[in-house]
């Protein structure tokens, strides 16, 4: 288990990050979210040891040594390899790094390669692969040694939905293996499909923090999802209504002031009649996040 | 295998694997290659124009000429029309023209210039023999008085060869030396400090960094380069090796190496001693401050500009050592010698002038020598910090920074 227990960094006059304190089990992933200049990236730094911090950080009960770099698999948030090396010297180089034997890594290349399908050979080059393929083949260099701690800064930033799909497969197969994975993303819909717990960061204070349920619960259930052939102006006038998403056609969402409004709008909306939709939900994680953010600009 | 090591690989291999190692490996072959090359052509070319034409209606005394004088001599003009066509067209220098006004010989040279100095003494003398074996006919002396008459004053010059040679020795020595070292130490520099200041700031060591320590990695890349010198250090000895050896199948270059067998024994004797210890160990102590120097660039992109103070302090060491090349005893000779970063270039300048006992030739190597390690450590220390830093403090900022502290 990682365990990060009340960590500050200072850059100048900037407070990077405040007392930020949370766990990542064994086999569970946590997705860390924020704005940009949120913390994320420091913290990981935190973590690897780039930096020095105050407070404390554990791995498996113990400070985090050189020993332990060999069951670390990190993938920065910025992409960079060697152009110079083929897709098979850059993975081998890596992975030796880590520890291990180029006769164990090399007959596993082409399975990886298979599956993250990427276009090339073990031969090609690095500097001749698109920009998704040289990303791909950093995941690879990332997971190929089997870490037991993943951490990902921003691992779906510039991937298309399909490469997205093969990625979540890869990080939900590491957390069967029972790695501690920690991830940083903006795509909500991602964090959402993966994640147990999550972190939310402003401005290195910690906002939010708990499993995907817990944080929408914390926020009530004030969405409501209906099709109606109201308009958005009467939808808007009934009591309890903050404001109106319109969807679709006939489809709106009702964001409510309280979630107690939900069953005298259902009565004022069906009036004894059927109604096709009718569905009160907390926030999305991506409205929590905007209602976060927003927060910030208050 | 240790991390250091799969660095030391990596950084190895992908260095001499490239064009530039290659190059730089065949940079010296072909640049004797190449002036050896123009040098024939030139040679070649200029044969032709640079040969006389000997002409006499006195057949004796043109054969003589050939006999004594044979060399850049063309003997297939033998009329004054031919040799005047063929000075026209550039394929002569000039022709000589022998010939006897009663018992007075007399030459008359025609050419588009002067002759040579060597050419006209080589005339001179050839006419005064003549003229004195007829003069002697003429005057009808005995064989007593001829050889009375032959008689020539006698110049001798009594050199004490032994010293001549040592001293030359030391001087060939010293300059083999010294170039060889500001040469290593330039391009390794420059090659060292732009491989760091490459890797500045990119993400991959951000990876190397979760992979290994800094330190080790450090160590290695400089091993690394390291073995790049090494691998460059041993070709040229087996180059130089073969070299020689093919050249001493040449039946003129055997007899000059045996002329000068002392000479060469005194040069190769200056320089496989400790001079080797002081030029591996001045590399390495230039390396690490290339290594630091790349390390402290702002950014990727200025990477060319992150070996100038190294290269600064190299020329500097190069060019300091100027002066004491015939005085190489001098006080400022002595206290550099200790002094790490130019201790590589003034005590090979004493050892090879043999005013250095063992003690102080051992005790300045322990100086670099542990200079160095201590150096490398503090670097070592500060590498990761140095590489993942996101200041924008120029290279000369740092180092003003670092003066100031």
């Amino acid at each position: 288990m990682l365990s990060i227990q009340h960590i500050s960094k200072t850059f100048g006059p900037v407070k990077a990050l405040n007392d930020v304190s949370f766990d990542v089990p064994d086999g569970q992933i946590l997705g860390l979210i924020g704005q940009n200049g949120a913390g994320k990236s420091t913290t990981f730094h935190s973590i690897l040891n780039f930096i020095t911090y105050d407070g404390q950080i554990q791995w498996q009960g113990h400070t985090l040594a050189a020993t332990d770099f060999d069951q670390i698999g990190y993938l920065p948030e910025e992409r960079s390899l060697m152009p110079k090396l083929t897709i098979e010297q850059q993975i081998v180089y890596l992975a030796r790094l880590k520890g291990q034997s180029a006769k164990v890594i090399r007959p596993q290349i082409d399975d990886w390669l298979q599956r993250f399908a990427v276009k090339g050979t073990r031969k090609s080059k690095i500097k001749d692969l698109s920009k998704g393929n040289q990303q791909k083949v950093q995941l690879i260099c990332t997971l190929i040694h089997q870490p037991k701690l993943i951490i990902l800064d921003e691992p779906f930033s510039g991937l298309d939905p399909v490469n997205a799909d093969l990625l979540k497969q890869a990080i939900l197969t590491a957390k069967q293996a029972g790695a501690a994975i920690i991830f940083s993303s903006h795509d909500m819909e991602n964090v959402t499909a993966v994640c147990d717990r999550l972190v939310m960061l402003r401005k290195g204070n910690v906002v939010l923090h708990g499993t995907l349920d817990e944080v929408r619960e914390q926020f009530g259930k004030t969405e409501l999802f209906v099709t109606t052939d109201w308009s958005t102006d009467q939808l808007t006038a009934l009591p309890g209504v903050a404001s109106v998403t319109h969807r679709h056609g006939q489809r709106y969402v009702l964001h409510l002031s309280a979630a107690t409004a939900g069953p005298a709008i259902f009565d004022a909306l069906t009036q004894g009649h059927y109604i096709e939709e009718f569905s009160q939900q907390p926030p999305t994680l991506d409205e929590i996040f905007r209602l976060k953010v927003g927060e910030e600009h208050v | 295998m240790s991390k250091t090591w799969v660095v030391t690989f990596e950084t190895y291999l992908r260095q001499v694997k490239s064009w530039s190692f290659l190059f730089m490996i065949l940079g010296p072959f072909l640049m004797i290659a190449l002036t050896a090359g123009i040098s024939y052509i030139s040679a070649n070319s200029n044969r032709s124009s640079s040969q006389v034409a000997v002409i006499s209606d006195t057949r004796t005394l043109r054969r003589s000429y050939l006999q004594q004088h044979p060399d850049n001599i063309n003997t297939k003009v033998t009329t004054v029309a031919a040799a005047k066509k063929a000075v026209k067209a550039n394929h002569l220098a000039g022709y000589l023209t022998l010939s006897s006004e009663g018992p007075r010989l007399r030459g008359d040279y025609h050419g588009s210039k002067p002759m040579s100095n060597g050419l006209q003494a080589q005339v001179k003398n050839f006419l005064t023999q003549y003229q004195q074996v007829q003069n002697y006919q003429t005057a009808k002396l005995s064989p007593k008085q001829q050889r009375a008459l032959a008689q020539t004053p006698v110049l001798k010059q009594h050199v004490a060869t032994k010293a001549g040679t040592s001293n030359l020795a030391k001087l060939i020595s010293f300059w083999v030396l010294v170039t060889m070292i500001y040469i290593i130490l330039i391009t390794y520099s420059s090659i060292t400090a732009q491989e760091i200041a490459s890797e500045k700031g990119t993400k991959i060591m951000e990876i190397i960094f979760s992979s290994t320590t800094a330190t080790s990695y450090f160590v290695g890349k400089i091993t690394g380069i390291l073995l790049m010198i090494v691998t460059q250090i041993v070709i040229y000895l087996l180059g130089g090796w073969a070299g020689y050896a093919i050249a001493m199948n040449y039946a003129g270059i055997h007899r000059l190496v045996v002329a000068h067998q002392a000479l060469v024994s005194g040069v190769f004797h200056n320089l496989f001693n400790l001079n080797l210890l002081y030029l591996l160990f001045g590399v390495v102590i230039y390396t690490i401050l290339a290594a630091y120097s790349g390390a402290l660039v702002a950014k990727a992109e200025d990477a060319s500009k992150a070996a100038q103070p190294v290269v600064m302090l190299g020329m500097l060491g190069f060019f300091a050592t100027f002066p004491f090349q015939n005085n190489m005893d001098a006080l400022a000779v002595k206290i550099l010698s200790y002094v790490p970063f130019f201790s590589s270039y003034f005590m090979p300048m004493r050892i090879i002038n043999g005013t250095v006992g063992w003690g102080e030739q051992w005790g300045s190597l322990v100086i670099l020598i542990v200079a160095t390690a201590l150096f490398a450590v503090y670097i070592g220390r500060q590498y990761q910090r140095l590489m993942l830093q996101t200041d924008s403090q120029s290279l000369w900022q740092h180092l003003f920074k670092k003066f100031k502290h």
